[in-house]
């Protein structure tokens, strides 16, 4: 478990961190979102060790964080960079024991990862020849091929095509399977709702929300439902009548669609379906979560409201 | 320090693995040997085989030139007239390279004409010279005055007059080993000026590739400096002592096999000679210094002194310089960024010939002696102090001077790893000394 208490850092008097708390629960996939500027990656590049906090403290598992933590954390930064004038499994090899491995353990766990990911024949092809896909699975390889039980990613799927996002995606979920932290940093919303256990929300150096993602859509429920059905539009209408608003219409099938739409005042999903039943053919009504990229939008609002007021 | 092993490791491989530090490391050493094959090939031209015909119609020199001949020319005589056309053109003096048209009016006009195929040397001109005026000083001797040839002798040689220092009566600091320390401290410069700005490139790229960031995510920034620092370093002792090697293997082949002749000392007994009669231009020539160097590199300098002290200086003034250096490429806000910074430190090692300059003409000046301590100049200052020979009191100064450069390597590698720290990370600005300024104030 990863505890920050209270951190802050400005470069030029200009706060890029201010005053920020959180809790990272061991075994669990951390995002970190927040609208570029916010403070993401300074705060990696502080859990990293690669900058000082001007004030708090992080602690690893109840202890301070040291450079005895560097084994233990393996980091992906956004902007990629690896030796080009080296091959592929030497710069794998050298980070590694940057890491603390040994280097008959460096070379072992390379070829693993190597292996795995089938690109065992690119272990001799010198990093400047790779194209820039390959060249982000070494980065990812580097990231990992220590084993560290806590790994810091930013943004780890750009630059990668859907085959190989689908390949990252999974190794997290092992990784996580296996026991590991993995802190991302992301603007794929989409990924954080399918791989993120919880988020914390960063905005202008600040958090302004954090907790588990079901949590924080609940959270943002807003009277839509999204309802599935047989029939015609006229009827529809006739049903939701001034009680309900349409949002969302869309044709799936010969007079089958799919419709969003939102409660006024305090009607209820129950009142929905009754409105709906027996004047439609119905086959699904459930309550519509927003998306992440919803909540995010809605959350940073809420945060430009409070800061005019 | 483990981690700064393995970066000073990658960094050492990454030259040795370099196809143009490969290059250097064999073509370097030719280069310089083929350079020097040149500079002893000229300087031997002609010196062995010069044959001379001296066409002495009135046979004034009386079939004779000196009692005492050198290797370097050999003479014949004849007794008939002779012009140079047909000396050029005749068959029968293809064998010589050279005439020498003496008549009577020499012993008044003091003047002959020397005809050559080939331009001798000159070292072999000032051989003519010599052996031709002292032949005519014999012949002037005879006949004008009753002295003899000795007293004449006697007479002529110019007062001598020697410069000796009260604290050194024995004159055992000569200036002319000076020069054997100015080019150590030469080699010492060349280093640091190349390998320096290695420091600054390998930094730049690291930046520029970005691949910094995911090394300071697992080594402290000062461990990664000295790193860098270490590992570049390594490769250029390992180029100098690989260029030593090959220096020194070829130069003894050149002893052993090709150019015998020139380390021979009994070569230069005639110059010897030449030089006790103080001879202004022999002692000016070019082959008399060429002499005398031989003889400083190869029996006068202490290489049990000078070669620890060489690498002492060389190692603590390679920190001391890298710490600008990698100071640059930390901070430069790109590859080409910098360069205003660059001219500074150039000037600083250029100022160091003036330091080693000032040591040889004037050691005692108050100049000489600040820059025996001023830690961009020390290393040549003291080498040269070194090459001169070292007293007591110098052994000290040499001992302060070192530490003192020592102390300001360090004292510079912890401001230079301060400003590494801050500004490695940062990219695309335009460098200048507010920013410096402002990280080095950062913690």
């Amino acid at each position: 478990m990863i505890h920050i208490d209270q951190l802050s850092k400005s470069f030029n008097r200009k706060p890029a961190l201010s005053d920020v708390s959180l809790t990272i629960p061991s075994g669990q996939i951390y995002g970190l979102l927040g609208p570029n500027g916010a403070g993401k990656t300074t705060l990696i590049r502080i859990m990293n060790q690669i900058l000082k906090a001007d004030q708090g403290i992080i602690q690893v598992d109840g202890k301070l964080l040291s450079a005895n933590h560097w084994k233990d954390f393996g980091y992906l930064p956004e902007e990629r960079g690896l030796y080009k004038s080296m091959n592929v499994n030497d710069t794998l090899v050298f980070l590694a024991r940057l890491r603390g491995l040994t280097k008959y353990d460096a070379q072992a766990s390379v070829r693993f990862w190597l292996e795995k990911f089938e690109i065992s024949s690119w272990a001799k092809t010198k990093i400047e020849a790779l194209s820039k896909g390959m060249a982000q699975k070494v980065q990812f390889i580097a990231a990992v091929v220590h084993q560290p039980n806590y790994l810091i990613l930013d943004e780890p799927l750009s630059g990668f095509d859907p085959i190989n996002v689908e390949l990252i995606l999974s190794e997290l979920k092992s990784m996580r399977a296996d026991g590991k932290t993995i802190i991302l940093s992301t603007h794929n919303m989409k990924s954080v709702e399918e791989i993120c256990d919880h988020v914390a929300l960063l905005h202008k150096s600040k958090l302004i929300a954090e907790g588990k993602v079901h949590a924080l859509r609940e959270k943002a429920l807003n009277g839509e439902f999204i309802v599935r059905f047989s029939g015609n539009m006229i009827a529809l209408a006739n049903a939701l009548w001034t009680e309900f608003e349409l949002i969302d219409t869309k044709e799936i099938g010969e007079n089958r669609f799919q419709i969003v739409v939102r409660q006024r005042g305090e009607r209820t999903f129950e009142e929905l379906a009754s409105n709906l039943m027996g004047k439609l053919k119905l086959e699904a009504i459930e309550k519509r979560l927003p998306s992440m990229q919803e909540v995010f939008l809605e959350l940073i609002a809420k945060e430009e409201v409070k800061n005019e007021e | 320090m483990r981690n700064s092993f393995l970066i000073a490791s990658r960094e050492f491989m990454d030259r040795w693995t370099s196809k143009s530090y490969q290059l250097m490391l064999v073509v370097g050493p030719i280069l310089i040997l083929v350079f020097t094959y040149f500079l002893l090939k000229f300087g031997d031209q002609g010196k062995s085989s010069l044959r001379v015909l001296i066409a002495d119609p009135t046979d004034l020199f009386g079939n004779k030139i000196t009692s005492n001949p050198t290797r370097a020319v050999e003479y014949s005589f004849y007794t008939t007239y002779l012009d140079f056309e047909e000396f050029r053109d005749g068959n029968r003096f293809k064998e010589f390279d050279a005439f020498v048209e003496i008549n009577e009016k020499i012993l008044n006009n003091k003047t002959v004409k020397l005809f050559y195929r080939e331009r001798p040397s000159m070292e072999v001109k000032i051989k003519l010279k010599f052996e031709l005026e002292r032949r005519v000083e014999e012949i002037m001797i005879d006949q004008f005055t009753d002295l003899s040839i000795d007293k004449y002798r006697q007479i002529k040689q110019p007062l001598n007059i020697d410069f000796l220092n009260v604290y050194d009566p024995k004159n055992q600091a000569e200036n002319e080993r000076g020069w054997v320390g100015l080019f150590f401290g030469a080699i010492i410069l060349l280093f640091i000026g190349l390998f320096g700005m290695t420091i600054l490139r390998s930094t730049s790229k690291d930046k520029s590739n970005r691949v910094v960031e995911v090394l300071l995510a697992s080594v402290r920034s000062s461990e990664l400096m000295l790193g860098k620092i270490i590992g570049i370093g390594l490769s250029a002792v390992f180029q100098l002592l690989v260029w030593a090697f090959f220096i020194i293997v070829g130069l003894l082949i050149f002893k052993e096999y090709i150019f015998t002749d020139i380390f021979d000392p009994s070569n230069y007994e005639g110059m010897q000679f030449a030089t006790d009669v103080k001879n202004d231009i022999l002692l000016n020539s070019s082959a008399s210094r060429y002499n005398m160097f031989i003889e400083l590199i190869y029996h006068r300098i202490n290489y049990g002194v000078m070669l620890p002290v060489f690498f002492m200086f060389f190692a603590a003034s390679y920190f001391f310089y890298a710490s600008f250096f990698m100071t640059i490429g930390a901070t430069a806000g790109s590859e080409s960024d910098g360069q205003q910074f660059i001219i500074p430190i150039f000037l600083l090692l250029f100022l160091s010939f003036y330091a080693g300059f000032e040591a040889i003409y004037a050691p005692e000046s108050f100049l000489a002696v600040f820059f025996a301590y001023f830690p961009f100049t020390a290393a040549m200052t003291t080498l040269i102090n070194v090459s001169i020979g070292v007293t007591t009191s110098g052994i000290f100064q040499i001992i302060f001077s070192f530490l003192f450069l020592l102390f300001n390597a360090f004292v510079f590698l912890a401001i230079a790893a301060r400003l590494f720290k801050n500004g490695i990370l940062n990219s695309g600005h335009r460098l200048n000394w507010k920013t410096i300024f402002q990280w080095l104030k950062k913690q």
